[in-house]
Protein backbone atom coordinates (compact mmCIF):
# COMPACT_ATOMS: atom_id res chain seq x y z
CA UNK A 1 0.00 0.00 0.00
CA UNK A 2 2.79 2.14 0.45
CA UNK A 3 2.70 2.65 -3.38
CA UNK A 4 -0.73 3.70 -3.83
CA UNK A 5 -0.77 6.91 -4.86
CA UNK A 6 2.41 8.84 -6.14
CA UNK A 7 4.49 8.41 -2.95
CA UNK A 8 8.17 9.70 -1.72
CA UNK A 9 11.09 8.20 -3.04
CA UNK A 10 14.39 9.70 -1.08
CA UNK A 11 17.49 10.39 -3.18
CA UNK A 12 20.13 12.67 -3.85
CA UNK A 13 19.69 13.10 -7.37
CA UNK A 14 19.88 16.29 -9.23
CA UNK A 15 15.88 16.38 -9.30
CA UNK A 16 16.10 15.68 -5.49
CA UNK A 17 18.04 18.74 -5.10
CA UNK A 18 15.89 20.78 -6.83
CA UNK A 19 13.81 23.78 -5.12
CA UNK A 20 9.83 22.24 -5.02
CA UNK A 21 8.45 25.21 -6.57
CA UNK A 22 10.81 24.33 -9.49
CA UNK A 23 9.27 21.16 -9.96
CA UNK A 24 5.66 22.76 -9.19
CA UNK A 25 6.64 25.23 -12.23
CA UNK A 26 8.05 22.42 -14.53
CA UNK A 27 5.15 20.14 -13.88
CA UNK A 28 2.33 22.62 -14.85
CA UNK A 29 5.07 23.36 -18.25
CA UNK A 30 5.13 19.90 -18.98
CA UNK A 31 1.28 19.49 -18.77
CA UNK A 32 0.62 22.40 -20.72
CA UNK A 33 3.45 20.98 -23.38
CA UNK A 34 1.14 17.20 -22.79
CA UNK A 35 -2.07 18.99 -23.52
CA UNK A 36 -0.81 20.58 -26.78
CA UNK A 37 0.91 18.09 -28.39
CA UNK A 38 -1.07 15.82 -30.39
CA UNK A 39 1.70 13.81 -32.67
CA UNK A 40 3.45 10.45 -31.39
CA UNK A 41 6.65 11.79 -32.52
CA UNK A 42 6.70 14.15 -29.62
CA UNK A 43 5.25 11.73 -27.47
CA UNK A 44 7.94 9.23 -27.90
CA UNK A 45 10.42 12.22 -27.18
CA UNK A 46 8.55 12.74 -24.39
CA UNK A 47 8.62 9.05 -23.33
CA UNK A 48 12.71 9.19 -23.95
CA UNK A 49 13.11 12.34 -21.48
CA UNK A 50 10.88 10.79 -18.51
CA UNK A 51 12.90 7.28 -19.40
CA UNK A 52 15.91 9.61 -18.98
CA UNK A 53 14.73 11.15 -16.09
CA UNK A 54 13.80 8.55 -14.13
CA UNK A 55 17.45 6.19 -15.00
CA UNK A 56 19.24 9.80 -13.85
CA UNK A 57 17.59 10.15 -10.85
CA UNK A 58 18.07 6.24 -9.73
CA UNK A 59 14.02 5.78 -9.22
CA UNK A 60 12.72 2.22 -10.12
CA UNK A 61 10.35 1.98 -12.70
CA UNK A 62 8.17 -0.32 -11.17
CA UNK A 63 7.05 2.21 -8.94
CA UNK A 64 5.90 4.60 -12.06
CA UNK A 65 4.10 1.65 -13.06
CA UNK A 66 2.05 1.27 -9.68
CA UNK A 67 1.02 4.94 -9.93
CA UNK A 68 -0.50 4.63 -13.19
CA UNK A 69 -2.03 1.21 -12.86
CA UNK A 70 -4.66 2.54 -10.57
CA UNK A 71 -6.33 4.63 -13.36
CA UNK A 72 -5.78 2.03 -16.20
CA UNK A 73 -9.36 1.57 -16.39
CA UNK A 74 -10.63 4.98 -16.94
CA UNK A 75 -7.49 5.56 -19.76
CA UNK A 76 -9.32 2.28 -21.23
CA UNK A 77 -12.92 4.02 -21.20
CA UNK A 78 -11.32 7.07 -22.92
CA UNK A 79 -9.79 5.33 -25.44
CA UNK A 80 -12.55 2.86 -26.34
CA UNK A 81 -14.65 5.72 -26.39
CA UNK A 82 -13.23 8.01 -28.97
CA UNK A 83 -12.31 4.57 -30.86
CA UNK A 84 -15.97 3.63 -31.19
CA UNK A 85 -17.67 6.80 -31.50
CA UNK A 86 -15.50 8.82 -33.56
CA UNK A 87 -16.72 9.18 -37.71
CA UNK A 88 -13.95 8.24 -39.80
CA UNK A 89 -12.20 5.15 -42.05
CA UNK A 90 -13.53 1.88 -40.92
CA UNK A 91 -11.24 -0.64 -39.37
CA UNK A 92 -13.34 -3.75 -37.52
CA UNK A 93 -16.98 -3.98 -36.18
CA UNK A 94 -18.14 -4.02 -32.38
CA UNK A 95 -21.60 -4.76 -32.57
CA UNK A 96 -23.52 -1.91 -33.60
CA UNK A 97 -20.27 0.11 -33.16
CA UNK A 98 -17.30 0.74 -35.30
CA UNK A 99 -14.02 1.27 -34.63
CA UNK A 100 -12.38 3.78 -36.82
CA UNK A 101 -8.94 4.86 -37.68
CA UNK A 102 -9.27 8.28 -36.56
CA UNK A 103 -10.80 7.69 -33.54
CA UNK A 104 -7.67 4.91 -32.57
CA UNK A 105 -4.94 7.79 -33.24
CA UNK A 106 -7.66 10.47 -31.10
CA UNK A 107 -8.04 7.37 -28.01
CA UNK A 108 -4.48 6.87 -28.46
CA UNK A 109 -3.50 10.53 -27.93
CA UNK A 110 -6.05 10.83 -25.38
CA UNK A 111 -5.10 8.03 -22.95
CA UNK A 112 -1.00 8.62 -23.73
CA UNK A 113 -1.51 12.37 -22.64
CA UNK A 114 -3.51 11.31 -19.39
CA UNK A 115 -1.09 8.44 -18.84
CA UNK A 116 2.30 10.98 -19.31
CA UNK A 117 0.72 13.59 -17.10
CA UNK A 118 0.17 10.96 -14.30
CA UNK A 119 4.01 9.82 -14.98
CA UNK A 120 5.55 13.39 -14.55
CA UNK A 121 3.35 14.00 -11.71
CA UNK A 122 4.57 10.73 -10.25
CA UNK A 123 8.28 11.95 -11.23
CA UNK A 124 7.70 15.00 -8.73
CA UNK A 125 6.17 13.41 -6.63
CA UNK A 126 8.74 10.52 -5.99
CA UNK A 127 11.83 13.66 -6.05
CA UNK A 128 9.75 16.13 -3.56
CA UNK A 129 8.68 15.03 0.08
CA UNK A 130 5.22 16.01 0.63
CA UNK A 131 5.98 18.36 2.66
CA UNK A 132 8.43 19.58 0.24
CA UNK A 133 5.58 20.32 -2.24
CA UNK A 134 3.10 21.64 0.31
CA UNK A 135 5.51 24.40 1.21
CA UNK A 136 6.72 24.96 -2.51
CA UNK A 137 2.77 24.97 -3.19
CA UNK A 138 2.03 27.82 -0.47
CA UNK A 139 5.02 30.07 -1.58
CA UNK A 140 3.77 30.18 -5.04
CA UNK A 141 0.37 31.11 -3.84
CA UNK A 142 1.55 33.65 -1.62
CA UNK A 143 1.19 36.50 -3.53
CA UNK A 144 -2.23 35.89 -4.69
CA UNK A 145 -4.48 38.02 -2.71
CA UNK A 146 -6.35 35.02 -0.77
CA UNK A 147 -7.09 37.42 2.17
CA UNK A 148 -9.74 38.83 0.68
CA UNK A 149 -11.30 35.65 0.11
CA UNK A 150 -10.73 34.92 3.86
CA UNK A 151 -8.07 32.04 3.24
CA UNK A 152 -4.23 31.80 3.50
CA UNK A 153 -1.86 30.68 1.45
CA UNK A 154 -0.93 27.97 4.16
CA UNK A 155 -4.73 27.02 5.15
CA UNK A 156 -4.88 26.13 1.16
CA UNK A 157 -1.64 24.16 1.52
CA UNK A 158 -2.91 22.67 4.24
CA UNK A 159 -5.86 21.69 2.97
CA UNK A 160 -4.13 19.97 -0.37
CA UNK A 161 -1.40 18.16 1.91
CA UNK A 162 -4.64 16.84 3.95
CA UNK A 163 -6.77 15.69 0.78
CA UNK A 164 -3.50 13.70 -0.59
CA UNK A 165 -3.41 11.97 2.97
CA UNK A 166 -6.68 11.09 2.91
CA UNK A 167 -6.70 9.74 -0.30
CA UNK A 168 -5.37 6.54 0.51
CA UNK A 169 -6.69 6.52 4.21
CA UNK A 170 -10.37 6.05 2.75
CA UNK A 171 -9.44 3.81 0.04
CA UNK A 172 -8.05 1.80 3.15
CA UNK A 173 -11.41 1.94 4.98
CA UNK A 174 -13.36 1.34 1.98
CA UNK A 175 -11.18 -1.92 1.42
CA UNK A 176 -12.04 -2.87 5.29
CA UNK A 177 -15.92 -1.71 5.02
CA UNK A 178 -16.12 -4.03 1.87
CA UNK A 179 -14.42 -7.12 3.48
CA UNK A 180 -16.67 -6.57 6.56
CA UNK A 181 -19.76 -6.28 4.43
CA UNK A 182 -19.06 -9.45 1.89
CA UNK A 183 -17.81 -11.62 5.31
CA UNK A 184 -21.53 -10.99 6.78
CA UNK A 185 -22.89 -11.58 3.49
CA UNK A 186 -23.12 -8.78 0.90
CA UNK A 187 -22.85 -10.11 -2.57
CA UNK A 188 -21.97 -7.06 -4.45
CA UNK A 189 -22.68 -8.33 -7.85
CA UNK A 190 -26.72 -9.15 -7.13
CA UNK A 191 -27.32 -6.55 -4.83
CA UNK A 192 -25.83 -3.44 -6.34
CA UNK A 193 -27.90 -0.99 -4.65
CA UNK A 194 -27.89 -2.32 -1.47
CA UNK A 195 -24.12 -2.68 -1.55
CA UNK A 196 -23.56 0.85 -2.55
CA UNK A 197 -26.15 1.41 0.30
CA UNK A 198 -24.08 -0.56 2.89
CA UNK A 199 -20.73 0.99 1.77
CA UNK A 200 -21.50 4.90 1.48
CA UNK A 201 -23.08 5.46 4.34
CA UNK A 202 -20.65 3.42 7.10
CA UNK A 203 -17.96 4.94 4.51
CA UNK A 204 -18.79 8.80 4.81
CA UNK A 205 -19.19 8.13 8.76
CA UNK A 206 -16.17 7.26 9.19
CA UNK A 207 -14.67 10.12 7.17
CA UNK A 208 -16.12 12.45 8.93
CA UNK A 209 -14.98 10.99 12.19
CA UNK A 210 -11.17 10.76 11.06
CA UNK A 211 -11.26 14.39 9.96
CA UNK A 212 -12.97 15.20 13.70
CA UNK A 213 -9.83 13.24 14.75
CA UNK A 214 -7.02 14.70 12.90
CA UNK A 215 -8.64 18.16 13.60
CA UNK A 216 -8.32 17.29 17.04
CA UNK A 217 -4.58 16.37 17.07
CA UNK A 218 -4.00 18.89 14.93
CA UNK A 219 -5.14 21.44 17.62
CA UNK A 220 -3.63 19.46 20.49
CA UNK A 221 -0.35 19.75 18.41
CA UNK A 222 -0.33 23.13 18.44
CA UNK A 223 -1.76 24.48 14.80
CA UNK A 224 -3.42 27.50 15.22
CA UNK A 225 -3.21 28.06 11.10
CA UNK A 226 -1.33 30.75 11.26
CA UNK A 227 2.59 32.03 11.68
CA UNK A 228 3.99 28.43 11.15
CA UNK A 229 7.38 27.60 9.39
CA UNK A 230 8.80 24.67 7.73
CA UNK A 231 11.25 22.00 7.97
CA UNK A 232 12.55 22.94 4.70
CA UNK A 233 14.34 25.97 3.21
CA UNK A 234 12.87 26.98 -0.28
CA UNK A 235 15.67 28.42 -2.29
CA UNK A 236 16.51 29.24 -6.11
CA UNK A 237 19.86 28.36 -7.05
CA UNK A 238 21.32 28.55 -10.44
CA UNK A 239 19.79 25.26 -12.02
CA UNK A 240 16.29 26.20 -10.72
CA UNK A 241 16.87 30.00 -12.33
CA UNK A 242 17.96 28.02 -15.53
CA UNK A 243 15.08 25.68 -15.33
CA UNK A 244 12.80 28.83 -15.22
CA UNK A 245 13.95 30.61 -18.71
CA UNK A 246 13.63 27.01 -20.25
CA UNK A 247 9.96 26.51 -18.96
CA UNK A 248 9.13 30.15 -20.28
CA UNK A 249 10.86 29.90 -23.81
CA UNK A 250 9.38 25.90 -24.44
CA UNK A 251 5.90 27.53 -23.56
CA UNK A 252 6.49 30.69 -26.16
CA UNK A 253 7.21 28.34 -28.31
CA UNK A 254 4.48 26.01 -28.04
CA UNK A 255 2.02 28.43 -27.85
CA UNK A 256 3.07 31.85 -30.16
CA UNK B 1 2.86 21.96 37.25
CA UNK B 2 -0.77 21.34 37.16
CA UNK B 3 -3.71 22.13 39.39
CA UNK B 4 -7.14 21.01 38.86
CA UNK B 5 -9.95 22.70 41.20
CA UNK B 6 -13.30 21.82 41.62
CA UNK B 7 -13.11 20.47 37.41
CA UNK B 8 -16.73 19.84 36.06
CA UNK B 9 -17.61 19.18 32.63
CA UNK B 10 -21.04 18.26 30.91
CA UNK B 11 -21.15 17.10 27.11
CA UNK B 12 -23.49 19.56 24.67
CA UNK B 13 -26.22 17.17 25.67
CA UNK B 14 -26.37 17.86 29.56
CA UNK B 15 -25.13 14.42 30.83
CA UNK B 16 -22.02 14.92 33.05
CA UNK B 17 -18.53 13.78 32.18
CA UNK B 18 -16.41 15.12 35.36
CA UNK B 19 -17.93 15.88 38.74
CA UNK B 20 -15.74 18.34 40.84
CA UNK B 21 -12.72 16.93 40.21
CA UNK B 22 -9.60 18.76 42.13
CA UNK B 23 -5.92 17.41 41.58
CA UNK B 24 -2.58 18.26 41.78
CA UNK B 25 0.64 17.00 39.99
CA UNK B 26 3.85 18.48 41.03
CA UNK B 27 7.09 18.89 38.33
CA UNK B 28 8.48 15.43 37.02
CA UNK B 29 5.47 12.79 39.35
CA UNK B 30 4.22 10.11 37.14
CA UNK B 31 0.84 9.39 37.86
CA UNK B 32 -1.51 6.96 36.66
CA UNK B 33 -5.12 7.67 35.89
CA UNK B 34 -7.52 4.62 35.87
CA UNK B 35 -10.68 3.36 35.46
CA UNK B 36 -13.96 1.41 33.79
CA UNK B 37 -14.74 2.72 29.95
CA UNK B 38 -16.47 5.76 30.61
CA UNK B 39 -15.29 7.32 33.77
CA UNK B 40 -14.05 10.30 32.31
CA UNK B 41 -10.09 9.93 31.89
CA UNK B 42 -9.78 10.68 28.24
CA UNK B 43 -12.20 13.73 29.25
CA UNK B 44 -9.80 14.45 32.06
CA UNK B 45 -6.37 14.56 29.76
CA UNK B 46 -8.17 16.47 27.12
CA UNK B 47 -8.55 19.49 30.06
CA UNK B 48 -5.11 19.56 30.68
CA UNK B 49 -4.55 19.85 27.03
CA UNK B 50 -6.75 22.71 26.53
CA UNK B 51 -9.01 20.75 24.31
CA UNK B 52 -12.14 21.06 26.29
CA UNK B 53 -13.07 24.36 28.23
CA UNK B 54 -14.38 23.67 31.87
CA UNK B 55 -18.22 23.93 32.11
CA UNK B 56 -16.78 24.42 36.11
CA UNK B 57 -13.59 24.85 37.76
CA UNK B 58 -10.02 25.77 36.67
CA UNK B 59 -6.94 23.62 35.23
CA UNK B 60 -3.95 25.29 35.77
CA UNK B 61 -0.96 24.24 33.67
CA UNK B 62 2.54 25.95 34.63
CA UNK B 63 0.69 28.98 35.72
CA UNK B 64 -1.63 29.04 32.80
CA UNK B 65 -5.47 28.54 32.95
CA UNK B 66 -6.77 26.52 30.49
CA UNK B 67 -9.89 28.10 29.73
CA UNK B 68 -7.86 31.46 28.69
CA UNK B 69 -7.49 30.92 24.50
CA UNK B 70 -4.25 33.11 24.82
CA UNK B 71 -2.53 30.43 26.91
CA UNK B 72 -3.61 27.85 24.68
CA UNK B 73 -0.60 26.82 22.39
CA UNK B 74 1.57 27.21 25.34
CA UNK B 75 -0.38 25.15 26.90
CA UNK B 76 -0.28 22.28 24.59
CA UNK B 77 3.38 22.83 23.90
CA UNK B 78 4.22 22.48 27.48
CA UNK B 79 1.60 19.62 27.99
CA UNK B 80 1.59 17.84 24.94
CA UNK B 81 -0.93 14.50 24.37
CA UNK B 82 -0.58 11.28 22.92
CA UNK B 83 -3.62 9.61 21.83
CA UNK B 84 -5.21 6.15 21.64
CA UNK B 85 -5.48 5.59 18.35
CA UNK B 86 -1.72 6.56 17.06
CA UNK B 87 -3.60 6.38 13.38
CA UNK B 88 -5.97 9.33 14.14
CA UNK B 89 -3.15 11.75 15.11
CA UNK B 90 -1.26 11.26 11.67
CA UNK B 91 -1.00 14.16 9.76
CA UNK B 92 2.11 14.01 7.50
CA UNK B 93 1.85 11.68 4.90
CA UNK B 94 5.51 10.48 5.95
CA UNK B 95 6.60 9.99 9.33
CA UNK B 96 9.38 13.13 9.13
CA UNK B 97 6.45 15.24 7.95
CA UNK B 98 4.35 13.81 10.65
CA UNK B 99 7.27 14.28 13.74
CA UNK B 100 7.70 17.62 11.90
CA UNK B 101 4.14 19.30 12.33
CA UNK B 102 4.30 20.29 15.92
CA UNK B 103 7.50 22.40 16.03
CA UNK B 104 6.56 23.69 12.19
CA UNK B 105 3.27 24.96 13.89
CA UNK B 106 5.71 26.61 17.06
CA UNK B 107 7.43 28.75 14.37
CA UNK B 108 10.84 27.27 15.10
CA UNK B 109 13.53 27.70 12.43
CA UNK B 110 14.34 25.05 9.61
CA UNK B 111 17.87 23.65 11.12
CA UNK B 112 16.02 23.36 14.68
CA UNK B 113 13.13 21.48 13.41
CA UNK B 114 15.16 18.94 11.52
CA UNK B 115 17.47 18.51 14.62
CA UNK B 116 14.37 17.82 17.02
CA UNK B 117 13.07 15.77 14.01
CA UNK B 118 16.53 13.55 13.98
CA UNK B 119 16.52 13.13 18.52
CA UNK B 120 12.96 12.54 18.46
CA UNK B 121 13.12 9.75 15.89
CA UNK B 122 16.31 8.20 17.37
CA UNK B 123 15.04 8.35 20.79
CA UNK B 124 12.29 6.45 20.03
CA UNK B 125 14.09 3.86 17.80
CA UNK B 126 12.30 4.81 14.08
CA UNK B 127 15.13 6.89 12.81
CA UNK B 128 15.08 4.19 9.92
CA UNK B 129 11.51 4.73 9.45
CA UNK B 130 11.78 8.75 8.24
CA UNK B 131 10.50 8.24 4.84
CA UNK B 132 7.51 5.50 5.61
CA UNK B 133 4.41 6.47 5.15
CA UNK B 134 2.65 6.53 8.72
CA UNK B 135 -0.20 4.09 7.88
CA UNK B 136 1.90 1.40 6.51
CA UNK B 137 3.93 1.16 9.92
CA UNK B 138 2.93 -1.58 12.57
CA UNK B 139 0.68 -0.61 15.48
CA UNK B 140 3.75 -0.06 17.95
CA UNK B 141 5.80 1.55 15.83
CA UNK B 142 2.68 3.91 14.87
CA UNK B 143 2.42 4.53 18.73
CA UNK B 144 6.45 5.25 18.74
CA UNK B 145 5.61 8.05 15.52
CA UNK B 146 2.94 9.39 18.02
CA UNK B 147 5.38 9.77 20.85
CA UNK B 148 8.19 11.19 18.40
CA UNK B 149 5.61 13.66 17.04
CA UNK B 150 5.01 15.19 20.42
CA UNK B 151 8.60 14.79 21.97
CA UNK B 152 9.42 17.30 19.29
CA UNK B 153 8.15 19.91 20.85
CA UNK B 154 9.90 19.64 23.89
CA UNK B 155 7.00 19.41 26.17
CA UNK B 156 7.52 19.10 30.05
CA UNK B 157 4.39 17.06 30.90
CA UNK B 158 3.23 14.14 28.38
CA UNK B 159 -0.49 12.98 29.01
CA UNK B 160 -0.26 9.68 27.71
CA UNK B 161 -4.85 8.59 26.78
CA UNK B 162 -4.55 4.78 26.32
CA UNK B 163 -1.58 4.87 24.20
CA UNK B 164 -0.87 0.40 25.11
CA UNK B 165 -4.69 -0.20 24.70
CA UNK B 166 -4.58 -1.08 20.78
CA UNK B 167 -1.04 -3.05 20.86
CA UNK B 168 0.70 -6.55 21.54
CA UNK B 169 2.43 -7.36 23.86
CA UNK B 170 5.92 -7.15 23.18
CA UNK B 171 4.95 -3.55 21.54
CA UNK B 172 3.00 -2.69 24.93
CA UNK B 173 6.55 -3.72 26.55
CA UNK B 174 8.80 -0.88 24.50
CA UNK B 175 6.24 1.96 24.69
CA UNK B 176 6.37 1.05 28.45
CA UNK B 177 9.84 1.21 28.37
CA UNK B 178 10.06 4.40 26.23
CA UNK B 179 7.66 5.82 29.11
CA UNK B 180 9.54 5.26 32.11
CA UNK B 181 13.07 6.53 30.17
CA UNK B 182 11.16 9.64 29.81
CA UNK B 183 10.23 9.78 32.99
CA UNK B 184 13.88 9.03 34.32
CA UNK B 185 15.04 12.18 32.23
CA UNK B 186 12.24 14.45 34.52
CA UNK B 187 9.38 14.59 31.99
CA UNK B 188 6.10 14.53 33.95
CA UNK B 189 4.26 11.76 32.94
CA UNK B 190 -0.22 11.95 33.21
CA UNK B 191 -0.86 8.05 32.01
CA UNK B 192 -4.27 6.60 31.67
CA UNK B 193 -5.23 3.17 30.99
CA UNK B 194 -7.47 0.65 32.15
CA UNK B 195 -4.91 -1.68 32.85
CA UNK B 196 -3.68 -2.59 36.10
CA UNK B 197 -0.63 -4.52 35.44
CA UNK B 198 0.64 -0.90 34.02
CA UNK B 199 0.10 1.12 37.28
CA UNK B 200 2.66 -0.17 39.42
CA UNK B 201 5.22 1.96 38.14
CA UNK B 202 3.49 5.00 38.79
CA UNK B 203 4.55 7.15 41.77
CA UNK B 204 0.66 8.20 42.12
CA UNK B 205 -2.34 5.89 40.93
CA UNK B 206 -5.63 8.04 39.99
CA UNK B 207 -8.68 5.99 40.78
CA UNK B 208 -11.78 7.34 38.62
CA UNK B 209 -15.41 6.78 38.57
CA UNK B 210 -18.42 8.04 37.22
CA UNK B 211 -16.83 11.41 36.49
CA UNK B 212 -15.17 11.33 40.29
CA UNK B 213 -11.74 10.45 41.79
CA UNK B 214 -12.54 7.71 44.15
CA UNK B 215 -8.54 6.92 44.97
CA UNK B 216 -5.86 8.94 45.16
CA UNK B 217 -2.36 7.81 46.36
CA UNK B 218 0.18 5.03 46.26
CA UNK B 219 -0.22 2.52 43.40
CA UNK B 220 0.75 -0.48 45.60
CA UNK B 221 -1.85 0.31 48.07
CA UNK B 222 -4.79 1.18 45.58
CA UNK B 223 -3.47 -1.98 43.93
CA UNK B 224 -3.95 -4.53 46.85
CA UNK B 225 -7.30 -3.08 47.56
CA UNK B 226 -8.40 -3.48 43.98
CA UNK B 227 -6.89 -7.24 44.03
CA UNK B 228 -8.77 -7.70 47.15
CA UNK B 229 -11.81 -7.61 44.57
CA UNK B 230 -12.75 -3.73 46.43
CA UNK B 231 -13.77 -1.07 43.27
CA UNK B 232 -15.01 -3.24 41.21
CA UNK B 233 -12.14 -4.09 39.51
CA UNK B 234 -10.93 -7.71 38.15
CA UNK B 235 -7.16 -8.46 39.55
CA UNK B 236 -5.16 -9.12 36.25
CA UNK B 237 -3.94 -13.40 36.38
CA UNK B 238 -0.69 -12.00 37.72
CA UNK B 239 -1.81 -10.86 40.68
CA UNK B 240 -4.07 -13.36 40.68
CA UNK B 241 -1.04 -15.85 40.67
CA UNK B 242 0.83 -13.66 43.09
CA UNK B 243 -1.68 -13.89 45.79
CA UNK B 244 -2.08 -17.27 45.45
CA UNK B 245 1.70 -18.09 45.53
CA UNK B 246 1.89 -15.66 48.91
CA UNK B 247 -0.91 -17.25 50.35
CA UNK B 248 0.13 -20.89 50.27
CA UNK B 249 3.30 -19.52 51.49
CA UNK B 250 5.29 -20.55 48.44
CA UNK B 251 6.68 -16.88 48.08
CA UNK B 252 7.99 -14.99 50.85
CA UNK B 253 7.12 -11.48 50.65
CA UNK B 254 6.77 -8.31 52.25
CA UNK B 255 4.82 -6.90 50.25
CA UNK B 256 2.61 -8.34 46.96
CA UNK B 257 4.33 -8.82 43.38
CA UNK B 258 2.32 -6.87 41.22
CA UNK B 259 3.92 -7.14 37.92
CA UNK B 260 5.72 -10.01 36.08
CA UNK B 261 9.04 -8.58 37.11
CA UNK B 262 8.48 -8.74 40.97
CA UNK B 263 6.58 -11.83 40.48
CA UNK B 264 10.32 -12.92 38.83
CA UNK B 265 12.15 -11.87 40.62
CA UNK B 266 10.41 -13.19 44.31
CA UNK B 267 10.49 -16.30 42.74
CA UNK B 268 13.79 -16.39 42.05
CA UNK B 269 14.88 -15.48 45.73
CA UNK B 270 13.47 -18.89 46.58
CA UNK B 271 16.78 -20.41 45.11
Amino acid sequence: MNDLFLSFVPGKSFLHRLDPRTKVLGLMAVSFCILKVSSFEIMALMAIIFAILVIACHLPFLHFVRSVRPMLPFFTFIFLMQLLFTEGTHLFDFGLLKGTYEGFLLGSILALRFIFLILFAALITATTSPSGITSGIERLLRPLPLKYLGISSHDLAMMMSLSLYFVPMLFDSFRDLRDAQISRGLDIRKEPVKAIMSLTVPLVRMALRSVDEVALAMESRCYTGEGRSSMYVLEFRSLDYALLVFYCVLLFLLYI
Amino acid sequence: MIKIKNLSYQYPDGSSALDSITLNIRKGEFVAIAGKNGCGKSTLLRHINGLLPPTEGSVIVKRMDTSDPINLQEIRRTAAMVFQDPQSQFIGMTVEDDVAFGPENLSLPSAEIKRRVSTALESVGMSGYRYNTPRTLSGGQKQKVALASVLTMEPEVILFDEVTSMLDSNSRVDILSLIRQLHEAGTTIVYVTHLIEELVHADRLVLMEKGCIIQNGNPREIISKISSGSFGFDAPPIIELSKKLVGAGIIKSSFLPLSKDELLEAICRLK
